[in-house]
């Protein structure tokens, strides 16, 4: 049997299905600060951000089907199901309130600085170049709707500018940000060992 | 349908996958994203690349917090995976939702179990009694569960499950010959080079080892062999369940603490898995629990 730090991610979610906890264990070892650390920064605060973590990772347990690793590595399967639990919080009536006051004290291009937070990954700096190689016009909508949390017509109200647009300029942004990682050898995260 | 509409409806769609790959749309917008991303592979993969792309912006590659895997891992102490349902729908396509079984336990089944035509008892390796209830193929009929997506289910599990293994009579008939329990038919069974044996594997890394095999002549005439395996308490029972012509079928109760369970299969004994249950005493006619362990027979 292969021992569960030498398994692959795929094999992982398959040892998953069998309810071996060791594997969920180590799927959580390999991407829990990740899926912990991208609810945080959407959330600003740490409760919600834990519970949606530990929501991810049970999802995984109860349901490793909906993982298809055709379409991708798990840590982006796994973020992005943090990310929508996480945006599900934002828009929820429990966090309403708050929201509406942090957004208040905001602009559109402040508050969501992507220079800070907890990058500490080598790749972190290539990412980082890559973003900041967009213009502004694709880099802040992708900033807000990802990491604030927005639907693109918000977006679009806090940047001024028409819905068709920011809806484009997001596909657009990701696009050319894929390109740019790939220009600098930046593989998906969560790559396959 | 409308070829031009369909386009259109299309790049309509692709128009959207960016801000839907970031969840920044509202729910009935995502719905409509999701019903066309069900029938369209290259909608699909375009999400799939942008998830990867927002996956590489969140990365921060931070430790994971210890204190949260002890919240998750409580939580999976107390949490019974829907085993049949979960197995069926990733094996079988489609619909892999429909093997819910339904525990009766009627007056009526626990009479029926009980019925003592063919019924007979092993003691244990301890004194203790195990109840064994090989079921005739009229009454097995009765345990035939209804419905075709059950079925598949069923088989679903054990395919995906088991991770068994089937070996034809081979060295380790020595072994199981040494056990003090073995019939001289089961002997007798072993010492046939047509003779099957399955190893049913427990379903999880639970902390609850199993070592269950079964022997399965060409005849139809079995036997489960208990080496490892927690006691039940009382009120309860291992249920034996066979996989045959794609349907799920009791083939007896094993008791609380089985040893050696002989059992028999109508027909060449063509069974495509074994899966054993822990059910209420009497056992059921279709059951809700998670097989506690579970083989699939290869050729």
């Amino acid at each position: 049997m292969v021992d569960v730090e030498q398994a692959s991610d795929a094999n992982l979610v398959v040892a998953v299905g069998r309810w071996h906890e060791q594997a969920l264990a180590e799927v959580y070892r390999r991407h829990g600060g990740a899926v912990h650390a991208l609810s945080r920064r959407i959330l600003r605060s740490d409760p919600p951000a834990e519970e949606i973590t530990q929501e991810v990772f049970l999802d995984l347990w109860n349901h490793p089907e909906k993982f298809d690793a055709q379409r991708g590595t798990l840590r982006s399967f796994l973020l992005a199901r943090t990310h929508g639990k996480s945006v599900d919080y934002v828009r929820s009536e429990v966090s309403r309130r708050a929201r509406e006051e942090k957004t208040s004290r905001e602009t559109a291009t402040a508050g969501y600085d992507i220079d800070h937070e907890v990058w500490d990954m080598a790749v972190a700096e290539q990412v980082q170049e890559a973003l900041g190689a967009l213009p502004d016009e694709l880099r802040q909508p992708i900033e807000l709707a990802y990491f604030g949390g927005h639907t693109y017509r918000e977006v679009a109200e806090m940047l001024q500018e028409p819905e068709g647009t920011v809806k484009s300029r997001i596909r657009s942004g990701l696009g050319r940000l894929r390109i740019n990682l790939a220009e600098r050898g930046v593989q998906p995260a969560g790559a396959e060992q | 349908m409308n070829e031009d509409l369909s386009v259109s409806e299309h790049r309509e769609i692709q128009e959207l996958l960016g801000v839907y790959a970031l969840d920044a749309v509202d729910p009935e917008t995502a719905a409509l994203v999701e019903r066309h991303l069900d029938g369209c592979i290259k909608c699909s993969m375009e999400v799939a690349q942008h998830h990867e792309v927002a996956g590489l912006l969140a990365n921060s590659g931070g430790e994971s917090p210890v204190g949260l895997w002890d919240g998750i891992a409580a939580q999976l102490d107390g949490s019974v995976p829907p085993s049949w349902d979960r197995l069926a729908s990733q094996l079988e396509p489609g619909d892999g939702r429909a093997a819910r079984m339904v525990d009766v336990g009627s007056d009526e089944e626990s009479a029926q179990t009980a019925d003592p035509a063919g019924a007979g008892e092993v003691t244990g390796p301890a004194g203790r009694d195990a109840t064994v209830v090989p079921i005739s193929a009229a009454r097995r009929n009765r345990w035939i569960l209804r419905g075709a997506s059950l079925v598949a289910a069923a088989a679903a599990v054990v395919a995906l499950v088991l991770g068994a293994q089937v070996n034809h009579l081979n060295h380790q008939v020595s072994a199981l010959q040494a056990h003090p329990l073995l019939s001289a038919a089961e002997q007798s069974a072993l010492k046939d080079p047509s003779t099957k044996q399955v190893q049913l594997t427990a379903l999880s890394g639970s902390s609850s080892p199993a070592k269950v095999t079964v022997v399965l002549t060409a005849a139809g005439t079995g036997f489960v062999e208990v080496d490892q395996l927690h006691s039940l308490p009382s009120g309860k029972t291992y249920q034996l369940w066979g996989v045959i012509g794609g349907k799920t079928i009791s083939l007896g109760l094993l008791g609380t603490d089985p040893a050696v369970v002989p059992f028999s299969v109508a027909g060449d004994g063509s069974v495509q898995a074994f899966a054993i249950t822990a059910e209420q005493s009497g056992g059921v006619v279709q059951s809700t629990n998670q097989p506690v362990v579970a083989g699939e027979v290869t050729a």
